[in-house]
């Protein structure tokens, strides 16, 4: 298809405007936003499908506001063989023209035009390839869905097969396959389940199969029930056969068993019979035997009376013989008690005058040491005294020695300093210094020094007298100064001088000592009792002890009264007057204990009297009681009769037993067991029997009320309605089955065989568009494009990328290249514009450039399809070398411009100028 | 002395052939509409031969068997017979066959029935001799159960003294005599020499008998008869449809044949291998006569191309809405549908869906390994898609 030119009437913002486009190659519509671009192709859309009653929202959206007047579009279309010319309004006053120019010229109107445009249409062109080739405004330019595109394939195809097959019928198979998915669907889902017819026909076979099991089974049923019924007829019969030839025979063994029981019975009476006489017989013997026991009890009791009094007699015996043990063992007793009382006392005299002896040593001691405390104490306070009196103390006469020391030293330094006086005698002289007279030897030098004043004289010859400076006057006053100290001090202790104070210091020194030496002699004295009061408290202890009631006086007790030779032999009397005492208390302590196992002896002795004398009186009392008894028993009874009794019933009870032996051996040859055996089972058969013919009954009355039931069930009528269902269930079922399997096989081969076609259309297809993609992407770029024609990859330089991945701008190119590849790929009859509207907004200047070559490279072949561009940027689209530019400007109504706020551009002017007629035409191509 | 022979009522069968569902359920097959309407037929002609006995002023009518379709027939089957029953004038006698035996369930002493039936209506269930009326005695050889293991004929026979002078016996029996089913093993058979003897030596004057549906005659003396359905019940029947008048005397039985039955079932053999025998099927279904009364069983045989299946099946449904039942008998029919060039070329396809129908054709050929009914009937779905219209 082609078009010629579109005219456009109250359209939108388009008042009238008539848009001539080249039959070749690429025509580039250029305006402003709202000029009436897209209109334009919204037109054509309008014009073909939209039949001119209708009421559609775009048509009604595409009425002026505030006009009068329907919009109407005008198109010149040539396709196929047909070249028209075909007009349409709508909504005011709609009208349809046609008329068919070529190849027979046609005029018509209304429905019948539209119609005839359909049919054209339909028959020569491919209307879905030329929505699927349209880039709309503001959308990316994505991939085109181009896998359906009859066009295309049928032009894929012939390159396929190197272009000799002709189709002269090539809608035939247009949605062959899709009307097989839709055959297939009726049976299948997707997924494979049965659905619709065939899952009706599963259902209903199911439904069937399990109505005829159930009828099936209840029929079955009943056909049990009746030959059940006949099988409990037949043998209810036998049972009450059984039953009547049974009873005879239970009736002669009831009869031998009625007369067996009454001779059972006898044997019982005799059995008992001879049972009683032998327990008689038992009684007599018992009683005679009670007789011989009582004789021999008396006899025994006699006997033992006897020898109780015996063993009493015997033991008088040894009872006077403890007694008389018992009495000498007192006496001695007695006497040992007394000698070990009178070596006691004779030890305790012993004793006593032992400890007299050694008090009386101690007394001494005690008394010595006292007069030693006393001795002691005189010395020590003496010492201590003379201490009291000394008033240098060690401190004070350091102070002393100190201050001496200091007078040596100040001395010592006037005399360093001082003048020194040289006496050099050449002969011996006696001078006097200073009073004193010394005598020089001859030679002899004697140096004085001179501090204070000094006189030195020869008696009688000279007197001399030096006197020190100043400065030496001041250090003698110094020495003068410790002088007086010292002798100060001195006077403060109240001793002479230094000498004197260490003498005094020395004294009191010793008599510390001695003080010292007294207090260690008092301590060793009163060693063991605290002081001296203690002591003598002792030493009085003593001599009251000894009865002595002298006075306390030191001397008188330190008398001596014994020596200690007096005390040994003491001692040893004592010791040997104890350890006799001692022998005699143990011999006291033997005979004391002999005397008490007397007395036990005795008591024992006297208990066993005792009891011996009451047992030989309760065996006396015994038998006396015992022969009374037997006594009155012979009187009663006497022995012969006893023994006469017990041998006439034994007697008895033999015979009676002899009977009751004879007649049981008679009945235990008529065998009772076996007979009883018998008729005890013959009961049980009958009673069997009835149970037997009791449950025929009943299942019989349980039988034929289930069969009663199941006659007014008609399980006939449903089984038969059953069996009829499930014939016509399988029919029905294999029937569907059978399109269900036709129907995927259809399906199945014919999509098989689509895409081997589609496969072999790749090559061609990928060829076309490689050529194309390579003028914008460079000769290293191959593309991957899969059956239903969609470009799946790019590889640009050896890097393969997902179309997806890809940037918009690319996507939009490569989008760009595969629809030009269909334009330049349709057959000539077959080819629709390709329009693009508003495109490569995102594809940058270079590319914009080399784009333009892939315009004119997929329109440059002879009879490529047209190629309608609508563009408010031109520049995007000055690279297509043979485009034909036609600019766009706004169609006005008269008056509608005072409405116009901005300055119309510069291209506008040829239009306002002649406005409301046909203006925009077509420009000279830019470029041949 | 006259009665009406009859037998195998057969009240409240049911036959596939006619359908199982209301239309709507039964996906474009035959319907249960004609079921309910062949049930009814079973009833009018009991009422038909009803009202024959009581115009030709027959003494009774012997049914010989298989009044009811089973034993387990619903109350409402009972029901509808005894109305039936209710409006003869004259004595009905009713003997259990083998499909309604005298046994525990025997339908014939059901309560249902015992209350209905009419006073005139008396049921053989015992053996024996039955006097129904002065001089006219019906020997009775009822089933008692569904599988008895010897001659019941036979065995009501033997047992008999001729017949005293002035008295007519009549025997009433079910079950195929042996000449007519000589292989079998059947102990139940009826021994035709036995049933000969008796009618020779005046045991008996007549053997009525039932089972078998189609009207049938003894060779050798013609008072063996079958008297068959009063109303067609299968496919393979050769007369049936009637009752027989019989009036009897002591040396022979003339018997009229009165047809009573208005259904046909009836089976058709074609061979089919061009457009013409497709014509004369067409023509000889139009032809025929009452078809909302009659089932028509075709076997079919023959090579059809395509399109010429199609047409069968186009002029199969064109006829299937006027009968009862159309069917076509598939383990008898040796139909094949093989493709032919000019199919191919009617389909009129490019590119792949030309290949694909190349490779269908191949199959349907028979090529080996395929399958090539599904391959046909995949073909027939092309066939049909490509006509349907975009």
């Amino acid at each position: 298809m082609r078009l010629h030119r579109i005219r456009l009437r109250d359209f939108r913002g388009v008042h009238d405007r008539e848009v001539t486009l080249a039959e070749r190659g690429v025509t580039v519509l250029q305006g402003d936003n709202e000029v009436g671009k897209t209109s334009t192709v919204a037109a054509l859309d309008l014009l073909f499908d939209a039949a001119d009653s209708s009421r559609r929202a775009e048509i009604r959206a595409a009425q002026p506001a505030g006009v009068d007047a329907g919009p109407e579009v005008e198109a010149e279309v040539s396709t196929g063989p047909y070249r028209f010319v075909y007009r349409k309004r709508w909504l005011r006053r709609p009208r349809t023209e046609l008329h068919v120019l070529a190849p027979v010229p046609e005029q018509l109107t209304g429905a019948d035009a539209h119609a005839r445009v359909s049919a054209i249409l339909d028959e020569t062109m491919d209307r879905v390839l030329w929505r699927g080739l349209r880039v709309e405004q503001h959308t990316a330019v994505g991939q085109a869905d181009l896998g359906g595109q009859d066009a295309l394939t049928r032009a894929l195809d012939r390159a396929a097969t190197g272009g000799s097959a002709a189709r002269p019928d090539p809608s035939a198979d247009d949605g062959l396959v899709e009307r097989a998915v839709e055959e297939l669907r009726r049976y299948r889902t997707p997924s494979g389940r049965a659905t619709g017819e065939l899952r009706a026909a599963d259902v209903r076979l199911a439904a069937a199969e399990a109505e005829y099991d159930r009828c099936r089974a209840a029929l079955e049923a009943v056909e049990r029930d009746v030959a059940a019924r006949d099988r409990l007829d037949g043998d209810a019969a036998s049972v009450r056969a059984r039953r009547r030839a049974h009873a005879a025979e239970v009736a002669e063994l009831e009869d031998r068993w009625a007369g067996l029981q009454s001779r059972l019975r006898e044997v019982e009476t005799a059995r008992g019979r001879a049972v009683l006489a032998r327990e008689r017989a038992e009684t007599a013997r018992e009683r005679r035997e009670a007789r011989d026991a009582l004789v021999a009890a008396v006899e025994a009791d006699a006997d033992l009376a006897a020898r109780a009094a015996e063993a009493l007699a015997a033991h008088e015996g040894e009872h006077t013989a403890a007694r008389d043990e018992r009495d000498a063992r007192r006496c001695a007793d007695a006497a040992a008690r007394e000698a070990s009382a009178t070596a006691r006392r004779r030890a305790d005299d012993t004793a006593r005058a032992v400890s007299a002896a050694r008090d009386r040593a101690e007394l001494a001691d005690l008394a010595e040491r006292l007069r030693r405390v006393e001795e002691a104490e005189a010395g020590r306070t003496a010492a201590e005294r003379l201490l009291a009196a000394t008033s240098v103390d060690a401190d004070d006469l350091a102070d002393l020695e100190d201050l001496a020391r200091d007078l040596l030293r100040a001395e010592a330094a006037r005399d360093a300093a001082a003048a020194r006086v040289e006496l050099v005698a050449p002969a011996a002289l006696t001078v006097e210094v200073d009073g004193e007279t010394v005598v020089l030897a001859p030679g002899e030098t004697r140096v004085l020094p001179v501090a204070g004043s000094r006189s030195l004289s020869v008696p009688g010859v000279l007197d001399v007298r030096v006197r020190p400076g100043l400065d030496e006057a001041g250090r003698d006053d110094a020495v003068r100064e410790r002088a007086r100290e010292l002798a100060q001090r001195c006077d403060e202790l109240g001793v002479a001088d230094l000498d004197a104070a260490r003498a005094a210091r020395r004294r009191a020194d010793d008599a510390a000592r001695r003080a010292d030496e007294h207090r260690a002699a008092l301590a060793r004295e009163l060693a063991g009792h605290g002081d001296a009061a203690a002591l003598r408290a002792a030493h009085d202890a003593v001599r009251e002890r000894l009865g002595d009631t002298g006075p306390a006086d030191l001397f008188s007790v330190a008398e001596p009264v014994a020596s200690p030779v007096d005390v040994a032999p003491l001692r040893r009397a004592a010791d040997g007057a104890r350890e006799a005492a001692d022998d005699a208390a143990r011999r006291a302590d033997e005979a004391a204990a002999a005397c008490r196992a007397a007395e036990d002896a005795v008591r024992d002795a006297d208990t066993r009297a005792a009891v011996l004398a009451e047992r030989a009186a309760d065996a006396r009392h015994a038998h006396v009681r015992r022969a009374e008894e037997l006594r009155a028993a012979r009187e009663a009874e006497p022995d012969a009769d006893l023994a006469a009794a017990e041998d006439e019933r034994r007697a008895r009870a033999r015979d009676a037993e002899r009977e009751h032996e004879a007649m049981a051996a008679a009945l235990a040859d008529d065998d009772p067991d076996t007979v009883e055996a018998r008729v005890v089972n013959a009961r049980a058969v009958d009673e069997r029997l009835a149970a037997e013919a009791a449950r025929l009954e009943r299942e019989h009355a349980e039988t034929t009320g289930r069969l009663q039931a199941a006659g007014l069930e008609g399980w006939h009528d449903q089984h038969a309605a059953a069996a009829t269902e499930l014939e016509a269930a399988v029919r029905d079922h294999d029937a569907v089955a059978r399109r269900a399997a036709a129907a995927q096989r259809l399906h199945d081969t014919l999509a098989r065989h689509r895409e081997r076609v589609r496969r072999s259309y790749v090559a061609p297809f990928r060829a076309q568009v490689e050529r194309l993609a390579r003028i914008v992407f460079g000769a290293s770029l191959s593309l991957e494009i899969d059956e239903d024609l969609r470009i799946t990859h790019r590889t640009l330089d050896g890097t393969t990328v997902a179309f997806s991945a890809l940037s918009s701008g690319a996507q939009e190119q490569l989008g760009l290249c595969a629809r030009l590849a269909c334009a330049a790929l349709v057959d000539p009859a077959d080819g629709v514009p390709v329009v693009i509207d508003d495109a490569l907004g995102h594809t940058d200047p270079e590319r914009l450039s080399r784009l333009g070559a892939v315009f004119t490279a997929a329109t440059a072949a002879d009879g490529a399809a047209q190629v309608i561009v609508l563009t408010c940027t031109p520049e995007r689209y000055h690279g297509i070398g043979a485009a034909t530019v036609v600019a766009l400007a706004p169609s006005r109504r008269p008056g509608e411009r005072e409405r116009d706020r901005e300055a119309p551009p510069p291209v506008d002017d040829t239009p306002l100028r002649a406005p409301g007629t046909v203006v925009d035409l077509p420009r000279a191509p830019r470029a041949g | 002395m006259r009665f009406v022979h009859t037998a195998d009522w057969q009240l409240g069968m049911t036959r596939r052939v006619l359908g199982a569902r209301p239309p709507k359920e039964a996906a474009g097959g035959l319907t249960g509409e004609a079921q309910a309407r062949f049930a009814q037929a079973r009833l009018d002609a009991v009422s038909a031969l009803g009202r024959l006995a009581d115009e030709r002023g027959a003494a009774f009518v012997l049914v010989c068997g298989d009044v009811f379709e089973s034993n387990l027939v619903g109350p409402d089957v009972v029901a509808r017979a005894c109305e039936a029953l209710a409006a003869f004038r004259t004595p009905v006698l009713l003997l259990p066959g083998n499909h309604d035996p005298a046994d525990a369930a025997c339908v014939l002493r059901r309560p249902d029935f015992a209350r209905r039936c009419p006073p005139h209506v008396t049921v053989l269930d015992t053996p024996g001799v039955h006097e129904v009326a002065p001089g006219v005695e019906v020997v009775a050889a009822p089933w008692r159960s569904k599988h008895p293991l010897t001659d019941l004929v036979g065995e009501q026979l033997t047992a008999l003294e001729p017949a005293p002078p002035g008295t007519l016996r009549v025997l009433a029996g079910h079950g195929e005599l042996d000449v007519l089913d000589p292989d079998d093993d059947e102990p139940a058979r009826i021994r035709r020499d036995g049933v000969l003897a008796a009618l020779a030596d005046g045991r008996v004057h007549y053997v009525a008998l039932g089972d078998r549906h189609s009207t049938w005659v003894d060779a050798a003396d013609d008072r063996i008869r079958h008297a068959g359905t009063p109303e067609v019940t299968d496919f393979d029947e050769v007369d049936p449809g009637n009752v027989l008048v019989v009036d009897l005397d002591v040396h022979a039985a003339r018997v009229t044949t009165e047809p009573v039955g208005r259904w046909r079932f009836v089976r058709h053999d074609a061979r089919l291998d061009t457009d013409d025998d497709l014509e004369a099927l067409d023509a000889w279904l139009a032809a025929q006569p009452d078809k909302e009364r009659a089932a028509v069983r075709l076997a079919l045989v023959g090579t059809l191309s395509l399109r010429q299946r199609g047409r069968l099946d186009d002029l199969l449904a064109a006829h299937e809405h006027a009968f009862a039942a159309v069917e076509v008998l598939a383990q008898h029919s040796d139909l094949a549908t093989v493709p032919d060039d000019a199919d191919l070329d009617d389909l009129d396809l490019h590119g792949f869906a030309a290949d694909a129908a190349t490779e269908l054709f191949a199959a349907a050929r028979g090529a080996p390994g395929e399958t090539p009914d599904e391959a046909r009937d995949a073909l027939r779905l092309l066939h049909r898609l490509v006509g349907t219209p975009r």
